[in-house]
This record gives C-alpha cells, sequence and structure tokens, in this order.
C-alpha cells in the first residue's frame, strides 16, 4: 500500500513539473518565430542543395534513397530536433559554475528527474506546434510517401526513447562541464557529434558501408535515424520494429545507467565555493 | 581631444591595449580555450566529413566537383574568421543592454562601436582559420592553380571582403538588441548563414539567388569571391563588386548599430 502510494506520489511531482514546463514553452517568444523562419530558411537550402545533388546523379534512386525520400527523412529530422533540442548541458555546466546547482541537490527530488521533467513540457509543446503540423504537411504535400498504419505507433514508441537517450546523453555531457570549465566547447561537440552520426544532417543510408557498421553500433543513430526508419521505410515486419526498439531499449538503459553514476561520483568530488 | 586627432594609429594603439587586457584574462581559464578550440576543429570537420560522404553517393553537385567544393569551404572558413575573432563581442551586447552596463561605452571619448567590439578578441576563431588555411591549400593542389601575385592578391582581397558580410550580418542582428528582446535567437538566426555559404549560389532557382545575393548575401561569403580562383572562365560582375557592396553593406549595419546606441537611455540605474 504505501509503495502504491509512493508512486504515486513522485508521479505528482513530475506532474507538477511537467506542467510548469508546458506553461513556460507556450509563452510566445521572439526565439520562437525566429526559429520558425530560421527552420523555413534551413529547408529551403536542404530542398535546392539535394535538388542539385540528384540532378546530378544519373539515377533517380541513390542507395535506396529518391529525392522525396531524402527529402522527407531531412525535413522530419530537422522539425524533431526543435522538440530533442534542450539546453541540459547549459543548465548544469553553469549551475556548476555559479554554484546554484547547490540549491537543487539540497531538494528532496533527484536532480536528473528533476531536469527531464521539467524540460519534457518544453518538448511537448514544441512537437506540438512544430512537429505535428511538419509533419501532416509533408504527408499530405507528397501525397501520402509514407504510411499510416502500425508504423506510427511504433514511431511513438521510438521518439519517446529517442527524447530518454537525447537526454541522458545531454545530461552525461552537461555532467562533463564540472571538470573542464568549458560549457559552449564540450557542448558544441556534442553537437557536431550527434548531428552527424545520427543521420540528422546526412541520412545513414548515404555513408560508406565502414562508417554505417561502426555508426550501427553507437547510440547516436538511436536518436533520429531510428524513429524515421520506423515512420518511412517501406517494407518493414513486426520483427523489424521490435528489433529496432530493443535496440534503442537498450541503448536506454545503457545511457541511464551511464549518465547516473557518472553524476553519482561527480558529486562525490563536487566542490564549490562557499559564499 | 579632438575629433580629427583621433587616427588610426590612436585607434590601433587603444586596439593593442584593449586586446592585451582581454588576453590576459582569458589566460586564467587556459582548460577552457583548449577546449573550445578543439570543439571549433570539430564542427570543421564534421563539414568536411559531410561533403566527403555526399562525393562517396554522387559525382559531383551541378558540375561542382569534390575539390571546388572543398575550396569554396575552406575560403568560407577564412572568411567567417575575422566575425569569430574580432566581433564576438556583439554575442554580449543585449545582456549588457538589459544589464545596464551598456552606459560606461557611452561616456568614453573613443567611437563607441569600436570600443565596445574590441573588448573581445576570441581566440578560438584562431583555430578555425588554420582549418581553413589548410583546406584552401590542400584543394588549391588538387585543382591544380596557378600560384600567381595575382590569385593569391586576390584571395586575401576576396576573403576580407567577404568576411565584411558575416561581420554586417552580426551587426545588423546584434543591434536589433536596441530595440528588441531576445535579439540573441535572431544572432542565433543569423549567424547559421556562415553554414550556407559554402554551397555554390546556382544551385539555387532564380528567385532565390537574387534573395542570397542581394538580401541575405550569403553569395559574397564565398561563392562570388572564388569564382575569380576556381571557375576565371564564368566571372560574374558581381566578383568585382564583392569588396564594394562588402564595404558598403559593413557601414550600413555601422550606421543601424549607432542609430540604435544612440537612442538607448539606460536602465535607469
Amino acid at each position: 500500500m504505501s509503495a502504491v502510494h509512493g508512486i504515486l506520489s513522485r508521479m505528482k511531482q513530475d506532474l507538477a513539473l511537467v506542467r510548469g514546463s508546458i506553461m513556460e514553452g507556450l509563452v510566445f517568444r521572439t526565439s520562437t518565430f525566429a526559429s520558425i523562419i530560421g527552420n523555413l530558411i534551413y529547408l529551403v537550402i536542404i530542398y535546392f542543395l539535394w535538388k542539385a545533388i540528384y540532378d546530378s546523379s544519373p539515377t533517380d534512386t541513390v542507395n535506396g534513397m529518391t529525392f522525396y525520400d531524402a527529402m522527407v527523412y531531412l525535413v522530419l529530422a530537422s522539425a524533431m530536433f526543435n522538440f530533442l533540442n534542450n539546453f541540459v548541458v547549459w543548465d548544469l555546466g553553469r549551475g556548476y559554475q555559479s554554484g546554484e546547482i547547490v540549491e537543487f541537490l539540497v531538494k528532496p527530488i533527484d536532480y536528473q528527474r528533476y531536469l527531464f521533467w521539467g524540460t519534457s513540457g518544453n518538448s511537448i509543446v514544441t512537437f506540438l506546434i512544430t512537429f505535428l503540423p511538419t509533419f501532416f504537411a509533408v504527408y499530405f504535400i507528397t501525397h501520402g510517401s509514407f504510411s499510416l498504419g502500425i508504423n506510427l505507433v511504433f514511431f511513438a514508441v521510438s521518439v519517446v526513447l529517442a527524447v530518454a537517450i537525447n537526454f541522458c546523453m545531454d545530461f552525461f555531457v552537461g555532467t562533463i562541464c564540472f571538470y573542464t570549465q568549458s560549457i559552449w566547447g564540450v557542448n558544441i561537440m556534442k553537437e557536431v557529434v550527434i548531428s552527424l552520426l545520427s543521420g540528422a544532417t546526412i541520412p545513414l543510408a548515404f555513408f560508406p558501408e565502414q562508417l554505417r557498421k561502426i555508426v550501427d553500433f553507437l547510440p547516436f543513430q538511436a536518436i533520429y535515424h531510428t524513429p524515421l526508419h520506423l515512420l518511412t521505410g517501406e517494407g518493414l515486419v513486426i520483427s523489424d520494429y521490435m528489433k529496432a526498439i530493443g535496440v534503442q531499449l537498450l541503448w536506454a538503459f545503457v545511457m541511464l545507467f551511464i549518465s547516473k553514476a557518472f553524476w553519482k561520483r561527480s558529486l562525490k568530488a563536487l566542490t564549490i565555493n562557499g559564499g | 581631444m579632438d575629433q580629427e586627432k583621433k587616427t588610426l594609429g590612436f585607434y590601433a594603439h587603444i586596439y593593442k591595449m584593449i586586446l592585451l587586457q582581454d588576453l590576459k584574462s582569458k589566460m586564467s581559464y587556459r582548460a577552457d580555450f583548449i577546449i573550445s578550440t578543439i570543439g571549433m576543429l570539430f564542427t570543421n570537420i564534421s563539414g568536411f566529413v559531410a561533403f566527403w560522404i555526399l562525393f562517396q553517393s554522387f559525382p559531383d553537385i551541378k558540375g561542382w566537383n569534390y575539390y571546388e567544393m572543398l575550396f569554396l569551404y575552406g575560403f568560407s572558413m577564412l572568411a567567417m574568421t575575422p566575425v569569430q575573432c574580432f566581433f564576438d563581442n556583439n554575442w554580449n551586447l543585449s545582456r549588457a543592454l538589459r544589464t545596464g552596463d551598456f552606459i560606461k561605452y557611452c561616456f568614453r571619448p573613443v567611437n563607441l562601436f569600436f570600443y565596445f567590439i574590441s573588448e573581445v578578441f576570441d581566440v578560438k576563431g584562431l583555430g578555425q582559420f588554420a582549418f581553413g588555411i589548410g583546406t584552401v591549400i590542400y584543394a588549391w593542389n588538387k585543382l591544380a592553380l596557378p600560384l600567381t601575385f595575382a590569385n593569391i592578391a586576390w584571395l586575401i582581397i576576396g576573403v576580407l571582403s567577404a568576411s565584411l558580410f558575416m561581420i554586417a550580418l552580426m551587426n545588423f542582428a546584434a543591434a536589433t538588441g536596441f530595440w528588441l528582446i531576445g535579439a540573441t535567437s535572431v544572432m542565433i538566426f543569423m549567424f547559421k548563414f556562415k553554414d550556407y555559404a559554402r554551397y555554390p549560389v546556382t544551385i539555387f532557382n532564380r528567385a532565390f539567388q537574387f534573395v542570397f545575393t542581394f538580401l541575405i548575401p550569403i553569395g559574397f561569403m564565398a561563392y562570388y569571391p572564388s569564382l575569380y580562383l576556381i571557375r576565371p572562365e564564368h566571372l560574374s560582375v558581381l566578383t568585382y563588386l564583392t569588396p564594394f557592396f562588402g564595404v558598403l553593406f559593413f557601414y550600413l549595419s555601422y550606421r543601424f548599430w549607432m542609430r540604435g546606441a544612440k537612442q538607448y537611455t539606460g536602465t535607469g540605474s
């Protein structure tokens, strides 16, 4: 009985955090406007770039992808970027440098959990106001280039796992800032590695075989490639879906474990100037 | 002091003094400097790798081969060095305005824009500069471009002129902070254009060629000036106009910035 009570009160805490961060996400800011325009221009540029690339190719299909497939993939990847992008590394790094992180450590809630739910609202809002419209726009413009069936269920599960893996990675990288004095440098390395090796900038189908083999063994592809592959891939059967989700689950647990262990270790070594 | 007495030498001297102070304070965060430089190299290398991956599947992009694209990429990195190294303090403008710190710049007997901008020298831009030079030399060799005095001179003029466009864009973006809250997001938005400067403008259709030449002039950040070196047979008149447009664009951004600064009234505290 008390176990049930414990879980319920935890969920109540989490829900309060989610509600608060949704409110935060709903405040319309200049940044929202700038990022929407920025996205549109980015889409224009990748459209012309990939069109030029495909125009120069002797065949319509390259590495199993047509121009449309590549566009759909890249447009949805950029829409995913919006809700996967967060400032967890900056929160941790700045919190450490200013010492303000201590305020959270004395609170009766695990900091990782606090940050996760505290940023989730923003992801939910961005998912609803940018990803979903993009998703439907792409679907109708391309006259249904991907099917709307069982793949949607697996896509949804896969996106949730992608958010979790991405968050744990950010949390891990944020903790690295405790040792480096540098936030910008650490963060930019993370961004570059994820955007290239996850298939967010160039679909993994275009990677040369050797490189692809390496990338498949890394956790990054579970963030962008897996959900998009499950959504747009053709001829996938249930076992393909289960396998992909299984790999993602594995990475989610591994990253959660690593980030938690590293965090605990770092807290022991944490010293913050008094004052 | 009279306005006339502030010669170029005067400003050069002041710049040196401010720069040395900034470098001294930077030296106390050596780890940050090293890690930031490595981070910068990461972004440069990833652009390189992205081209390499694309060209594994495609022989060329609208007639542009791998080495020509690399040349444009290297050129754009060089052109982005000045904005990174010398004009980085623009990123701090909106905070300085909000906290009221900006008022201190208004009471010095030197040019306001100069004084504000000179305060920060961003060292990590130098890593990008080195990588850009390496890329240009590599592509230059592979394309077997003639190593003449004219070519070298144009490379230097071209890079300097091209850099003015990005500096101007960032000045415009930062100066919106005099009127808007949230200017940082405008800057992030503008700063992204440096990533698009590495593509030939010819990949766009006519309407967007116009946009990216005259409205958001990313075509001048690598493509037009590079034509002189890698496509001398397809020279555009815009290639020769690059330095003039660059100066003009920079001047307009400077005036815009100063206009914003003039109507700054402080925070009242």
